[in-house]
């Protein structure tokens, strides 16, 4: 059986579901790690971080995420989330204070987070947050129960990725949204199919 | 404005090629689409599009979302494809509309992918030579297991060749297997995955005549009641919680230990967690079984019709229903003989309140009031506890209640795997050097390899040494038995199987392992043989309902790997063996079909019917689609046609055909809980399965996706227990014993590590662990004697027990999470 040799997958494609012919998209490992997410400044050719630059057609990049003010520093609090769109309309999110600091967190205490609020099992809004353990869920469909303090994982439960994880910014008293890591629930793209929160 | 890049996943373009495979994982089965096309011509957004049909965004529940963990790149026929495998949104059982679990869900990321962390596939055989294993040609690998094996066979006889096999594979692997070792070579060291023997694992239900997978999850959704023993179905069986019991609504009765996510949720819903002391099973359904007749609330007319009487009795010729088999007087007499299975006796032996056991007795019965349709569901918790003994008790009270053949009503196993175990040939008995009082049971195949009989062991995906009780102690004598003799020393074949010859002949034993990956027995591998895996080849395998599905092939076997039943088939061709030259898999499940007939997972007519019509059985399963078609299948002249439930012709697997009570012998248990107890400051340290992974992880450990939620393996502790030992979650823990009953009912050590996860899930004095995480071995603190049950040789495997004591701390806090896994 013919065999592909290891520096001829890293040519195609990763393991993470990039391929080049679309666009350019980091693998989601590399989303996924606390590195510096927004890659602003950087030319609109980007190469997936671990192959080396490919021949296929020229990349491009697929969309801009807005940055977006979502609510003031003293309105995040520990027990209500409130929720938000972004960066499309009808991707609902929520922001929370843990109260206990986290690696993504911002904010003073390092414990402002947001994840998207519709369940990556299969699309349900998952809204009732638990601020003891920090979770959000249990999905009212299937039960399914994330960790706002780690990342979003889930703790039980059937969804097959961690929430999706909104990049904030605090710029004087307010936060911002700036991007989000992981494919939002339902879209093949988490910038195409629906307007922009900036065009309501 | 950010240039932050954002996530995506490639959708299959219109023409993309789609295949129909079912979830390699557990016994639910659901139905699955793989979509593969060449890399860099991907489908658009638009139902026109993309070969899935929908327009993206898909709808909530739409069941057509592919995350991003459901693809993959892989290669086909040599060349590099995008591969979506996605639970398929229109098939027409078991995962109905797409649903799926944590596991499963993911399964894209099993295919071999040389830039992920499956990258240590195995491609090659291997051998090791000075300590280290290296590759090795097919050629003599296969030369090196047939002259072995014939060597072994012709100096120390078929008792000396041992094969050590998953139970659960296809049935082109499992009927090739037993093919050679069975039909040809005739030993009876053999046995599967998970037990020392082969055989019966809930033979006290077999006994009542009900067989263990006799219902359909119809059922589930059909019933008023369902009780549930030793399994969490929503972490284990999800599908089968999520598509069937729950929106079923039926009440549910959770009986275990621990207070999981479905304890939780019965109590939320109206039904009830009864919540027993670990190994007390018989004293509570003996109990339930009493109260159920002491108010007159069983199935008089089920009990009357279909019950065997003690003359019938008296017939049967199998001599453990012969033994044990009771009639509805001697049950009656046995449980109203003894203080202990009173309300309140049994309230003292099981911790369970009397007047939860009545609660539960009413529920399941009506209480007098109409007769609700009631199931009785249970897995490895109760039958890995007390065999015997716990599986006759709860089939008893589901003899008691007609639990069996209507629908909603049925009593049986939530199962543990798949179900592919049609045998070439049947198991040789009549060699079985073990025996209960004067009658045979199958070998006890690890006793006996510790006792030096077993030169030869071929071992076929399963990490064998940690799936067994005492781990350790049998770790410690297979590599007193592997390093008898030279070393092999040159990859020259002739030198190698003389030295791998000397260790034989000096009274060792050489070890083949046949695998996808390293695991944690392989270290006493002298050769390594390189298997294929699923989707990789063409295969047919049943669930838990008996429905016979098509497992298409996706992928190619990575480099030189080759699929299990061309590996036995190659090496028994070179022992000189005829009928082992398949052309195919297809070949093979014809050939089985036969052999299948006139039992639980008969498909002969499925075999027979394509023949008729010149097509291969395989093509003909394939027309059946995701929904397969219900094993035993019968002909209705040109149409074939699914059995749904067993025993709706109200006939029982005995000689009279009625259905048993059998002796639940509450002083073997309870003798044998003081026995393997915990002592002094020891306490119970159970094991089982958990929602995110399955098995021995083979395919987890490998997902970046569910080794963040589980680095390692964890101790499930209670908060009270942590308090007094001064334990927080995070903190590494040593879980050790030093009586630890052996392989020979000697007593050894055994320890472990483990990172605490302190939850009240756990009562205190009770603690719980993976049963098979990589690198911690948490069966060598359960007993490894399989004489501590003579009657059938099994281990008491959920019985373990030891010291636990913080002896450090982790990394873990802040990257794994530590929420409750019991929130409803
Ligand atoms: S419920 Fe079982 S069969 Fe279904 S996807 Fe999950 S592991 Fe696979
Ligand atoms: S949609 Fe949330 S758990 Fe299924």
């Amino acid at each position: 059986m013919a065999e592909l040799t290891r520096r001829e997958f890293l040519l195609i494609g990763t393991a993470g579901g990039a391929v080049v012919a679309v666009g350019v998209i980091l693998p989601l490992s590399q989303l996924a790690k606390d590195q510096p997410e927004a890659v602003a400044g950087s030319t609109t050719t980007t190469t997936t971080a671990t192959s080396p630059p490919t021949t296929a057609a020229p990349a491009a990049v697929v969309g801009v995420f807005p940055r977006v003010r979502v609510a003031s520093l003293g309105e995040v609090n520990a027990t209500d989330p409130i929720t938000f769109d972004y960066p499309l309309q009808g991707q609902r999110n929520v922001l929370v204070k843990l109260g206990v600091p986290a690696s993504a967190g911002v904010g003073p205490d390092q414990d402002i987070v947001a994840y998207s609020s519709l369940c990556t099992h299969m699309g349900c809004v998952v809204e009732e947050y638990r601020p003891e353990h920090r979770a959000l869920g249990p999905c009212p469909c299937h039960f399914s129960t994330f960790d706002l303090a780690n990342d979003g994982m889930v703790s039980l439960g059937q969804a097959t990725q961690n929430l999706p994880r909104v990049l904030l910014e605090i710029e004087a008293d307010d936060v911002y949204a700036t991007g989000v890591v992981r494919l939002v629930y339902g879209f093949a793209n988490t910038l195409q199919g629906a307007d922009s929160v900036e065009v309501s | 404005m950010s240039f932050t890049q954002p996530s995506s996943v490639p959708l299959p373009p219109p023409d993309a090629e789609v295949n129909i495979i079912c979830c390699e994982y557990c016994p639910v089965a659901c139905a699955y689409k793989a979509y593969t096309w060449p890399l860099g011509r991907d489908g658009g957004p638009s139902a026109a599009d993309n070969a899935l049909g929908v327009d993206f965004p898909t709808a909530l529940l739409s069941g057509a979302w592919p995350s991003e963990n459901m693809h993959n790149v892989i290669l086909r026929n040599g060349r590099p494809h995008n591969v979506i495998v996605i639970p398929d949104k229109d098939t027409q059982a078991v995962n109905i509309g797409g649903t799926h679990s944590v596991r499963g869900g993911a399964i894209a990321k099993k295919f071999y992918n040389p830039n992920s962390p499956t990258a240590d596939r195995y491609k090659t055989p291997l051998l090791r030579v000075r300590g280290d294993l290296i590759p090795i040609s097919w050629d003599m690998a296969f030369d090196l297991v047939a002259r072995l094996s014939t060597h072994t066979i012709e100096n120390y006889g078929e008792l000396a060749w041992g094969m050590k096999i998953y139970s659960y594979q296809f049935y082109e692997n499992v009927f090739s297997a037993s093919k050679l070792a069975f039909g040809e070579i005739g030993s009876p060291n053999y046995s599967p995955h998970h037990a020392p023997a082969e055989g019966d694992d809930v033979p006290g239900l077999s006994d009542t005549g009900i067989d263990a997978f006799g219902s359909s999850f119809e059922d589930d959704k059909e019933a008023d009641v369902i009780m549930i023993s030793g399994s969490d179905p929503y972490e284990t069986k999800t599908v089968r919680f999520t598509t069937w019991q729950q929106p079923g609504g039926a009440k549910l009765i959770y009986v275990d230990p621990r207070k999981t996510f479905t304890a939780a949720y019965a109590l939320k819903n109206g039904g009830l967690h009864l919540q027993l002391n670990p190994g007390t099973d018989v004293a509570l359904y003996n109990a339930m079984v009493r109260e159920v007749i002491a108010q007159g609330w069983e199935d008089k007319e089920f009990v009357d019709r279909y019950t065997a009487s003690r003359s019938e009795l008296n017939e049967e010729t199998k001599w453990r229903r012969a033994m044990f088999g009771m009639s509805f007087d001697e049950i009656r007499e046995y449980v109203f003989s003894r203080d202990e299975f009173t309300l309140e006796g049994a309230e003292g032996i099981t911790g369970v309140p009397a007047d939860q056991i009545r609660q539960a007795a009413a529920l399941l019965t009506g209480g007098g009031g109409a007769r609700p349709k009631a199931m009785i569901l249970f897995e490895k918790g109760l039958y890995w506890s007390h065999n015997y003994e716990n599986t006759a008790a709860i089939g008893n009270l589901g003899v008691l209640i007609g639990a069996t053949g209507q629908p909603g009503r049925a009593t049986g196993r939530m199962g543990g795997h798949q179900r592919g175990g049609q045998k070439a040939a049947g198991y040789p008995m009549d060699k079985s050097p073990h025996f209960y009082e004067g009658n045979p049971v199958e070998m006890d195949t690890e006793r006996w390899l510790v006792e030096g009989n077993t030169r030869f062991r071929w071992v076929v995906g399963t990490n064998w040494i940690g799936a067994m009780g005492a781990t350790q102690a049998l770790a410690a004598r297979v590599r007193e038995l592997t390093s008898i003799g030279p070393t092999v020393a040159s990859t020259n074949v002739d030198t190698a199987f003389e030295q791998l010859r000397s260790r034989i002949d000096e009274g060792g034993m050489v070890v083949v392992h046949q695998e996808i990956y390293p695991n944690d027995s392989t270290q006493y591998a002298d050769l390594v043989l390189a298997a294929g895996a699923w989707g990789e080849d063409n295969y047919a395998r049943n669930n838990a309902e008996r429905r016979l599905r098509i497992y298409e092939k996706i992928a190619d076997t990575p480099g030189q790997s080759l699929p299990d039943w061309k590996i036995f088939a190659s090496v028994a061709q070179r022992m000189g063996y005829g009928g082992f030259d398949w052309p195919d898999t297809n070949a093979i499940f014809e050939e089985a079909g036969p052999k299948s007939a006139g039992g639980r997972r008969d498909f002969s007519a499925l075999v027979e019917l394509a023949q008729e019509r010149g097509v291969r059985a395989h093509d003909l399963l394939r027309e059946f689609g995701t929904t397969g078609i219900q094993t035993p299948i019968v002909r209705d002249g040109d149409q074939l046609v699914g059995t749904a439930r067993l025993h709706a012709n109200l006939e029982w697997n005995t000689n009279s055909g009625k259905a048993n009570f059998v002796m639940p012998d509450w002083d073997a248990v309870a003798a044998r809980n003081a026995q393997i107890g915990p002592q002094g400051d020891e306490v119970w340290v159970l094991n089982g399965r958990i929602n995110h992974v399955w098995n021995n992880l083979f395919d987890f450990m490998r997902r970046e996706y569910s080794t963040q939620r589980w680095p390692m393996n964890f101790l499930e502790v209670n908060p009270d227990d942590a308090q007094r030992w001064g334990i927080e979650s995070g903190d590494l823990l040593s879980i050790e014993s030093d009586n630890v009953i052996d392989q020979l009912g000697g007593r050894t050590t055994g320890s472990f590590t483990a990172v605490a996860y302190v939850a009240d899930t756990v009562p205190p004095g009770v603690t719980f662990t993976y049963f098979l995480f990589p690198g911690s071995p948490a069966n060598s603190v359960t007993p490894g004697d399989s004489n501590l049950q003579p009657i059938n040789l099994r281990y008491n495997f959920k019985l373990g027990k030891g010291r636990v004591t913080k002896i450090g701390t982790t990394d873990l806090v802040g990257r794994m999470s530590f929420v409750p896994r019991n929130l409803v």
